[in-house]
């Protein structure tokens, strides 16, 4: 069992740390909370819909509310920076013209407006993430979760996107982070949780 | 759903194409290859059918008519002979021209007929069956019938080759039936598995969707478009290799044991359209079923 007895809350606008070491379970934890994975015990509630009951449909529609971020940042290598971050927003049914508006707009505020017709694995890493993270942000959603965002990328190109995951919150949206670096943790005073063997112990 | 989602989903089915051109080109060169089994078979056998119709219209009956025969009698029979279906008479041979025909065919053996003092061939009409349907047939029950009638000595037919030639034809769309169907399924379980490895190649694309919200639909609407337009270009593709196939082959003349057999022909009309929706529906249901497929897979 991954996870167990997890009594957690979190609001609307905060900004979270999940850390513990590999296997403590921050990964589960966040893939639960996305509706990737069901609980085999328990309740898990996110704007107070239900994921336990929710059917396949309706955790389409959920998702397109919630942004999520992966280390390895899953871009389609083969469609462009641009076209990338369009598809969350083509994905929910969205005009043409306010998609390409959205994302142009989305591209230039994660500073990537000059890379907008370069494919994936023609930009940097720490800009594969900002496409990711402009994907994860173009529908203006109520909760970002993201999975060691940091993890494939140098402590300056970390501190960006952090600047830029604090940004993204002070705008309203609820950042949960998932990592096990101590260096992200320094000095914050955001709350952390920190998950052992897949307990919350703080 | 709107147009513009159409639209959109015809954009992503274009673009996957393009962007996927290898496993494209091996799953439409599948079904060309598949559609063009297919049709080769479908235009053997509307060929074997054309060449039996014909030979079938060449089938004659001849009614052999009494030497006491009057006016009246003569003109009923003609008057039944023309309410048979399919039926029609090619000629009436009067008693001297069937004298006249036999010394043509027997040549200088012929002089022994001029010895006759009376004529004992008999008149008769040549009937010819056209378009007929040989399931309701019952040349049989013609003869019977016809030698009834006041007038009518004998009526004779090749009734063995006929009931050959009528099992044949059974058989011939029996055996297309069976070996068309199994075309069919097999065609089926090749595109299917096909555009399954298309689909499985690119899961991670897929993966991605729907971290993004994409409904079931918005993944599978592109990837049926994507079968529809490889079962189209698939079956123009085989359409097109048979009509050069059939060009190359309708430039020279068969022969059968030195008999030079009827024109070959290409497909009708309406077989071309069918091969061509049934590319349209064979890459439809085979990227159903294997997006279907897939999505079980994915949710397990």
């Amino acid at each position: 069992m991954a996870l167990k007895d997890i009594n957690l809350r979190i609001r609307r606008g905060d900004f979270v740390f999940v850390t513990g070491p590999s296997g403590a379970g921050k990964t589960t934890l966040l893939r639960l909370m996305f509706g990737a994975e069901q609980p085999t015990e328990g309740q898990i509630l996110v704007d107070g819909i239900n994921l336990n009951r929710i059917g396949r449909l309706k955790l389409d529609l959920l998702r397109r509310r919630i942004g999520f971020v992966f280390q390895d940042f899953k871009l389609l290598n083969r469609k462009t920076v641009f076209q990338n971050v369009a598809l969350a927003s083509q994905v929910i049914g969205e005009r043409s013209a306010i998609t390409k508006k959205k994302t142009h707009q989305i591209l230039r505020a994660v500073g990537l407006s000059t890379k907008e017709q370069a494919y994936p694995l023609q930009v940097s890493g720490g800009e594969q993430q900002r496409v990711a993270i402009a994907r994860a942000m173009i529908n203006n959603p109520l909760i970002l979760f993201a999975d060691e965002p940091t993890g494939n990328l140098d402590p300056e190109i970390t501190r960006e996107i952090m600047v830029l995951f604090r940004t993204i919150n002070l705008r309203g949206t609820t950042v949960v982070i998932a990592t096990h670096s101590r260096d992200l943790l320094e000095n914050t005073d955001q709350r952390v949780v920190v998950l052992n063997q897949g307990m919350i112990i703080q | 759903m709107a147009l513009r989602h159409w639209a959109l989903y015809f954009r992503y089915a274009v673009g996957n194409i393009s962007s996927n051109r290898l496993i494209h080109a091996i799953s439409t060169g599948t079904i060309t290859i598949s559609l063009l089994l297919f049709g080769a078979f479908v235009l053997f056998f509307v060929n074997i059918n054309d060449w039996v119709l014909e030979w079938g219209q060449t089938l004659t009956m001849s009614v052999y008519l009494k030497d006491d025969i009057d006016q009246q009698e003569k003109q009923g029979i003609e008057t039944t002979l023309g309410r048979i279906t399919g039926a029609e008479i090619s000629s009436f041979v009067s008693k001297e021209k069937a004298l006249l025909d036999l010394k043509e065919t027997l040549g200088p053996q012929g002089r022994f007929l001029e010895g006759l003092n009376e004529n004992p061939l008999p008149a008769s009409f040549e009937v010819v069956f056209k378009n007929i349907s040989w399931g309701s047939l019952n040349p049989k029950k013609i003869k019977e019938d016809l030698e009834k009638l006041n007038g009518v000595d004998e009526v004779q037919y090749s009734e063995q080759w006929l009931e050959r030639f009528e099992g044949f034809v059974y058989l011939l769309r029996l055996v297309g039936l069976i070996i068309g169907g199994l075309l069919c399924i097999a065609v089926l379980f090749i595109i299917t598995n096909t555009i399954r490895l298309t689909i499985y190649s690119r899961r991670d694309e897929i993966e991605i969707y729907k971290l993004v919200g994409a409904t079931d639909w918005f993944v599978k609407a592109p990837f049926l478009i994507e079968g529809a337009i490889q079962g189209i270009v698939g079956a123009l593709a085989a359409l097109g290799i048979l009509f050069l196939m059939y060009s190359l082959l309708s430039l020279k003349t068969i022969h059968i044991f030195g008999l030079p057999l009827m024109r070959v022909v290409f497909l009708p009309e309406g077989h071309t359209v069918f091969i061509l929706s049934l590319g349209l529906v064979l890459g439809l249901m085979g990227s159903f079923i294997a997006i279907g497929r897939f999505f079980r897979f994915f949710y397990d």
